[in-house]
């Protein structure tokens, strides 16, 4: 069960990394996921390079097999990450889509 | 420094589902007192290393635990570091000794792992990763999949090399009657196996693994004469994003740097190496970030043998069979590496004995190279 707490903590971080775009610097293809997970696999993590120099780890979303390569340009989205229970909050966090 | 190692033991590793983890570290724990020769009331102090207990199995407070198993009541301690719990136990009871508060400790990796389902296992593992890589949905074999992908495009390692980690270690667990899987693989066999998180397949993975190793150290060397003569540990941060490399894991290089340092022991000292194969991948950059080759040659030199038994002509890399093909029981994995170089330099290793064997090196890592510990032994002659 997450924790709500620890969500409306992290999501107050959320705001200031939307809209930045970025480049990808490395990628996988997770076809076995972890808990929580299944419902969206396979999905692709990337390393992002953002604008302000700073690199995150991320989801790639709304992707095509041809989009996934190194220096493919990105930028940041909110999105649902983590399933959770029919009574828990919706965890939102940032991830990246292909321009 | 010189801490004898005076006994080692280690269960079968495999799927143990008839067996608890309490059995398991009876097993390895026996093995050990008998081999050192020692009575149990010799042992100032018990160690254990293990991840997973607390997060899968529900059961914490680990160090009493064994303690009472093992019927001793002495001071005892959990040790958690990842998958290099066993090599940061190794290096605490070390310090411990070095301290002068013990003479003889005990440490014991063990990790009960098919328990649990699989993507339970997977999300526990991921407790080594930090939030970010969580709420991405990253596993660890798509975090080493990320650092592979930018070592083929850095240095042109291909799928093919990568395999042939595999194949290697698959060879020597074939010598190895505790290992996990003891039947050898080949190139091709790991090419068609199914695809985990591309470009890692299958047979690019270390499996999912119960099992237990104990090792007994001490201040008072013994007539064999195997003393750990270099003990380091290093940390990276958590999450691979914030690293400026990701096709080298600094925490390796710093650790072992300092390791041959405190030896005065160099790469060509050394005979026989127990690396952290937890994927292909890491064998290649264990053996380039400690400086065994240059950065960019290990998958060339993997696939022409030079790490193979019998082909080898200067250092054989994971004899055991690695984590890949002897097993990864996570936190035990850092106490086998002592005990597969004790057991190399004591020449009692069988079919899988490297010739000659007198310096061995273990190289044991956490998460994704956040940490890494890497210890020296060697085979003293006392005149």
């Amino acid at each position: 069960m997450l924790s709500p707490v620890k969500i409306w903590r992290n999501q107050k971080h959320i705001a200031s990394r939307l809209g930045l775009t970025g480049k990808i610097i490395s990628w996988s293809l997770i076809r076995v996921p972890p808990d929580g997970f299944s419902d969206q696999a396979p999905y692709p993590i990337a390393i992002v390079e953002l604008e302000n120099g700073s690199r995150i780890l991320s989801q790639v979303v709304d992707w095509e097999r041809d989009v996934l390569k190194t220096g493919q340009k990105v930028k940041t989205v909110v999105r649902r990450t983590i399933e959770t229970t029919q009574d828990g909050v919706i965890p939102y966090g940032i991830k990246v889509k292909p321009i | 420094m010189n801490i004898a190692v005076i006994g080692t033991g280690m269960t079968v590793f495999g799927e143990r589902w008839e067996i608890s983890p309490r059995a398991l570290a009876r097993d390895a724990v026996k093995q050990a007192i008998t081999d050192a020769g020692c009575d149990k009331k010799n042992i100032q102090a018990l160690y254990v290393a293990n991840m997973l207990s607390g997060m899968l199995g529900m059961q914490g407070h680990l160090g009493a635990l064994f303690a009472e198993e093992l019927g001793l009541s002495i001071p005892a301690y959990t040790i958690e570091g990842a998958c290099a719990s066993g090599g940061l136990a190794i290096h605490t009871a070390v310090l411990s000794i070095l301290s002068g508060q013990y003479e003889t400790v005990l440490v014991l990796g063990v990790e009960k792992m098919t328990d649990h389902k699989p993507e339970q296992v997977s999300s526990a593992l991921m407790g080594a990763g930090s939030n970010e890589e969580r709420l991405a949905g990253a596993t660890f074999p798509g975090l080493y999949a990320i650092l592979a992908r930018s070592h083929m495009e850095a240095y042109g390692t291909t799928v093919k090399e990568l395999a042939s980690v595999a194949v290697k270690n698959h060879y020597h667990a074939s010598f190895n009657p505790k290992a996990q899987y003891q039947k050898p693989i080949t190139i091709e066999s790991v090419l068609r196996s199914s695809c985990v998180a591309d470009p890692l397949k299958l047979l690019d993975c270390s499996p999912v693994t119960d099992g237990a190793a104990a090792v007994i150290l001490s201040k008072k060397p013994t007539k064999h004469g195997i003393t750990i003569i270099a003990s380091q540990v290093a940390t990276d941060t958590l999450g691979i994003a914030e690293r400026k490399s990701l096709t080298t894991l600094i925490a390796s290089t710093e650790a072992s740097r300092n390791a041959f340092t405190e030896s005065g022991i160099s790469q060509r000292d050394i005979q026989v190496a127990e690396v952290h194969d937890c994927f292909t991948i890491a064998e290649i950059l264990a053996l380039e970030d400690m400086g065994f080759v240059k950065k960019g040659e290990a998958g060339k030199r993997m696939s022409r043998g030079a790490f193979t038994l019998g082909t080898a002509k200067q250092c054989v890399i994971n004899s055991s069979g690695g984590l890949k093909a002897c097993g990864h029981p996570v936190g035990a994995t850092g106490v086998k590496q002592i005990v597969e170089i004790t057991d190399q330099l004591r020449e009692r290793c069988g079919k899988r004995q490297v010739s000659h064997a007198r310096i061995g090196l273990s190289h044991n890592v956490g998460g994704t190279g956040a940490t890494a510990v890497v210890h020296i032994l060697r085979k003293e002659t006392y005149a």
